[in-house]
């Protein structure tokens, strides 16, 4: 055990992203729980009869008494007659504080039916957190859950250490946000610290393909599964045969909605969207095989050059694009060159020879190929470090956590409940540096 | 398929009661025991430990039974305190009941902390009050972070910002940090040797603008577009192939005048390095790989060459040894081009037209002087023979109008003996003769003259022949082509 510098003090490692949440026990090579950051509600005006709710054990009562809310795989997900969804995390941080406790306590209490007030907890934040947050967050887990030792750590620094590295250049594609970290003995590099809403664009890129109607086809009908009351098989690229649920359309809110569209984009993306290789090229893109995708209407067709369009808004943006949109989120490798440009001559060659590609967005096909070539045209000694394991690759924050709280060297640096008293917030920035 | 008996023992696991063969176990009993202090697993990896029969032809073996006599390890979960924390917080692990529970945490004993200076108000108002540009509160300041990152310089420069302060970049604090510290080692009581106190004042020595100057090297390097890295690429293996050739060349001049003349050519030696690998090597070499050699290698920061402090002169020592000094311009580079290789004085001897080459080394020869051969060619007697020959050529000069002249003067005393028996055209002889009475006079002065500057010249040359007193030695010598000298520079 003491071998490998272990020492498991059974700490909670959670991590709170755009899309999921994760949280499991330090010294697991997976999360426990995965479940979405986005959740359900109801504006309870009429706080009635609610069926469903009482048969969904994740019900949860929070803290607005107007509301009733709905968290965990089947929260908002489900359709509800007059429930809402929302997402508390805004440009990678934590907008509102407000379902938090919800979100956490349904993970580690409802879940892992864990009791917080036995387990020190390890949080993650994004590098580019602010003081408040994390302070705000200290405070939840102190003064609501009783935690016994806390501590934050950025992602930045927690995926070089699931990489198995102290020093390297972190590109971490998310849900929201792609930004790129350099990391140096375990400590994030502020000043190179460079990030954008980059996957936000090319999902709404993706939407907006799908929904306008083209030369070929018309625009596709996103009604997610739950409306469709029946369907029938038509032939690819012919118009879909379908009933709506008139019986569900009144009662369904537009950010249901929205958000149910949004996840047929996702997974629309990432079922056919793909980059190409070695950057774009008309003839290259229409040269590969087009994808067939059937939509929830039953409506199908093949994809073919689009597939390819939607990906390349990771790395290129055609100059009338940038003109029209000067505030255009850039591109990775506008990225990482706006990165290398910020410190030190000496580190560049540390941290090209030490890119770690991590983040759920990064799965995107033919990512990791079209990223070694950009780097290899400027950077001949580039080496991408890019987990195999899908998991590993959408976990690495988590999984660097998991590494970090299972260390026994890393028990001195726990923020325990003692301090907190003494101490109060100042103590978060001093310690989590 | 009839089954043997051995076979139905194997199914049912049966112990065989048949005798191993005696080869076999003579094998296991052979193998080597397990030498103390290797683990069981390497051990199998490196010991003598290849796979043989020997392991096939053992009995076979029933499965272990379990060990249920003895019980099981208890672990326990218990509460421990963190030696490296200053709090009571108590975590809690999983460990062996058999511990000891007073044991001090064996992870605390990591939590070491490196030694870091601190100085007063009265240290810093004496010692290191120097730096106009730095103030208490920011070193102050730059102290703090240095000790909160343990001297890690890329995040001290990182997160350094001092409210009101200037921009500074990492080497100025670095500089900063290590002028204070060898301040301090310097002007503190020291408790130690002074060996060890010069080792660690040592240790704070910063250079800042080497330092600057590398990073700016660094950038340059970095900064190459792949067309420049490319061409450069190109550049050296050209430069490499043209160093080639010259040393085939030298070579080959080396071994041509060594059969021909039995000398060494005196031309400069090329260093001889490992040619031939590179030329071919960089080619099969992967794109884009760095190889030692190639131009895209970092170079590490070598101060540019200093060019050698030429020795003190001594005049008279000079003169005792025939040393000469030769100036280079200063503006030339200490490259190998500019350099001026040493060589055999007697290569830079002076050497006459073709035309004239068989007469000078006439006239040379009756004072027995040979125009390419000293004895001793020091740097005055090279300049003297110089002007020996300079000195003869317009003597030999004179001396083929001289003869010119005599054989004009023959040919028109021939005709005048012939004119004297045919009077007839005596008016048109006598202007020849006006014309010709001057020539012969002019000629005659000027061979007198001419007499006059050889005696005079030979009479130098045999007051000097002692130190001078060249031999016309060997036909080998005159039969030699006069040497052709390569101009370096």
């Amino acid at each position: 055990m003491v071998n490998y510098g272990g020492d498991e003090v059974s700490a909670l490692v959670l991590d709170i992203g755009s899309s999921s949440l994760r949280a499991g026990y330090a010294g697991d090579d997976t999360p426990k729980v995965i479940s979405p950051t986005s959740y359900g509600y109801i504006k309870a005006l009429d706080d009635g009869d609610f069926s469903m709710a009482d048969i969904n054990d994740t019900e949860v009562a929070p803290k607005p008494k107007l509301a009733k809310s709905f968290i965990g795989q089947s929260g908002p997900s489900v359709w509800r007659s007059g429930m809402e969804v929302a997402n508390p995390i805004k440009g990678g941080l934590i907008n509102d504080f407000g379902p938090i406790h919800a979100l956490v306590e349904h993970a580690i209490v409802n879940v892992m039916g864990c009791n917080p007030s036995e387990h020190p907890v390890l949080v993650t934040e994004p590098s580019w957190n602010t003081v408040e947050n994390r302070e705000r967050m200290a405070e939840i887990m102190f003064e609501e859950f009783q935690v016994p030792a806390f501590y934050i750590s950025n992602t930045g620094v927690l995926n070089t250490f699931a990489a198995g590295k102290g020093s390297a250049l972190v590109i971490d594609v998310g849900q929201d946000m792609a930004s790129v970290t350099p990391v140096v003995d375990g400590f994030v590099l502020r000043k190179g610290l460079v990030y954008s809403s980059l996957p936000s664009l090319i999902h709404s890129g993706a939407h907006r393909i799908l929904t306008q109607p083209t030369h070929t086809r018309r625009g596709i009908d996103l009604f997610p599964h739950q409306l469709i009351a029946n369907k029938s098989p038509v032939e690819p690229n012919s118009p879909p045969k379908f009933t709506l649920r008139e019986d569900r359309l009144t009662g369904t809110t537009n950010s249901w909605r929205q958000w149910y569209e949004a996840r047929e984009v996702d997974e629309w993306l990432q079922t056919v969207g793909g980059v190409l290789e070695s950057g774009w090229n008309d003839q290259a893109a229409a040269s590969r095989p087009p994808k067939q995708y059937e939509f929830p209407t039953g409506y199908n067709t093949w994809f073919g050059a689009e597939r390819y369009y939607v990906g390349e808004q990771f790395f290129y943006h055609s100059p009338q694009m940038s003109a029209s949109n000067h505030s255009l989120p850039k591109t990775i490798p506008a990225l990482i060159s706006e990165s290398l440009r910020s410190y030190d001559i000496e580190l560049r060659q540390v941290l090209m020879g030490n890119v770690v590609l991590t983040g759920g967005g990064s799965l995107f096909s033919g990512f990791n190929d079209r990223l070694a070539a950009e780097l290899g045209r400027t950077f001949p000694h580039a080496k991408i470090h890019a987990p195999g394991n899908p998991t590993e690759r959408r976990y690495g924050g988590w999984l660097g956590g998991s590494i970090l709280a299972s260390l026994g060297t890393f028990h001195q640096l726990w923020i325990s409940k003692e301090e907190w008293q003494e101490h109060g917030k100042g103590i978060v920035t001093q310690r989590c540096k | 398929m009839t089954a043997t008996a051995a076979d139905v023992r194997s199914i049912l696991s049966i112990q065989a009661h048949f005798v191993p063969s005696a080869a076999a176990k003579k094998q296991s009993t052979s193998q080597a025991k397990k030498p103390e202090g290797i683990s069981r697993e390497l051990y199998s990896l490196i010991g003598p430990s290849a796979p043989s029969l020997a392991a096939q032809l053992q009995k076979p073996q029933l499965k272990q039974k379990p060990r249920l006599g003895s019980s099981a390890v208890r672990w326990e979960w218990r509460k421990f305190r963190n030696g490296a924390r200053g709090d009571s917080l108590e975590l809690g692990h999983w460990v062996k009941a058999t511990a000891d529970p007073d044991t001090e945490y064996p992870f605390s004993k990591y939590n070491v902390q490196t030694a870091h200076f601190i100085y007063s108000q009265d240290e810093y108002s004496k010692h290191l009050e120097v730096d106009p540009e730095w103030t208490k509160d920011e070193t102050d300041y730059l102290f703090n972070l240095v000790r909160e990152y343990d001297q890690r310089w890329h995040i001290i420069s990182d997160r350094y910002d001092y409210p009101g302060g200037p921009h500074r970049v990492m080497e100025d604090l670095k500089e900063r940090f290590c002028n204070v510290c060898r301040r301090l080692v310097r002007d503190r009581p020291w408790a130690g040797d002074e060996a060890s106190r010069v080792q660690l004042i040592s240790t704070f020595m910063f250079d800042k603008e080497r330092e600057l100057i590398r990073k700016r090297y660094l950038a340059n390097l970095d900064n190459r577009t792949p067309r420049e890295a490319e061409e450069e690429e190109a550049l050296y293996l050209e430069v490499k192939r043209i160093e080639q050739n010259e040393r085939k060349f030298k070579r080959d001049r080396e071994e041509l005048l060594r059969t021909l003349a039995g000398i060494d050519s005196g031309l400069p030696d090329i260093v001889e390095d490992e040619l031939p690998t590179i030329l071919f090597d960089s080619k099969k070499k992967k794109k884009g790989g760095l190889d030692a050699d190639s131009p895209s290698t970092p170079v590490s920061a070598a101060p540019p060459k200093q060019r050698p402090q030429p020795s003190p002169r001594n005049p008279v020592y000079d003169a005792l040894h025939c040393i000469t000094h030769i100036d280079l311009p200063v503006t030339t580079p200490a490259t190998k081009a500019a350099h001026q290789p040493s060589f055999l004085r007697t290569y830079k001897l002076p050497v006459p037209k073709a035309a004239v080459v068989p007469k000078i080394s006439q006239t040379l020869a009756e004072i027995n002087i040979s125009y390419n051969r000293l004895v001793m060619p020091t740097e005055g007697n090279v300049a003297r023979l110089n002007a020996l020959i300079d000195a003869t050529l317009p003597l030999v000069e004179t001396k083929r109008v001289l003869d010119k002249v005599e054989y004009d003067i023959k040919v028109l005393k021939e005709r005048l003996n012939v004119r004297s028996s045919a009077p007839v055209e005596e008016e048109a002889g006598g202007v020849v003769d006006a014309a010709d009475g001057e020539a012969i006079e002019g000629t005659e002065e000027g061979r007198a003259q001419s007499v006059v500057s050889t005696r005079s010249t030979r009479s130098r040359k045999q007051r000097r022949s002692v130190s001078v007193s060249s031999v016309d030695t060997t036909g080998a010598g005159t039969s030699r082509p006069p040497p052709k000298r390569q101009r370096r520079n």
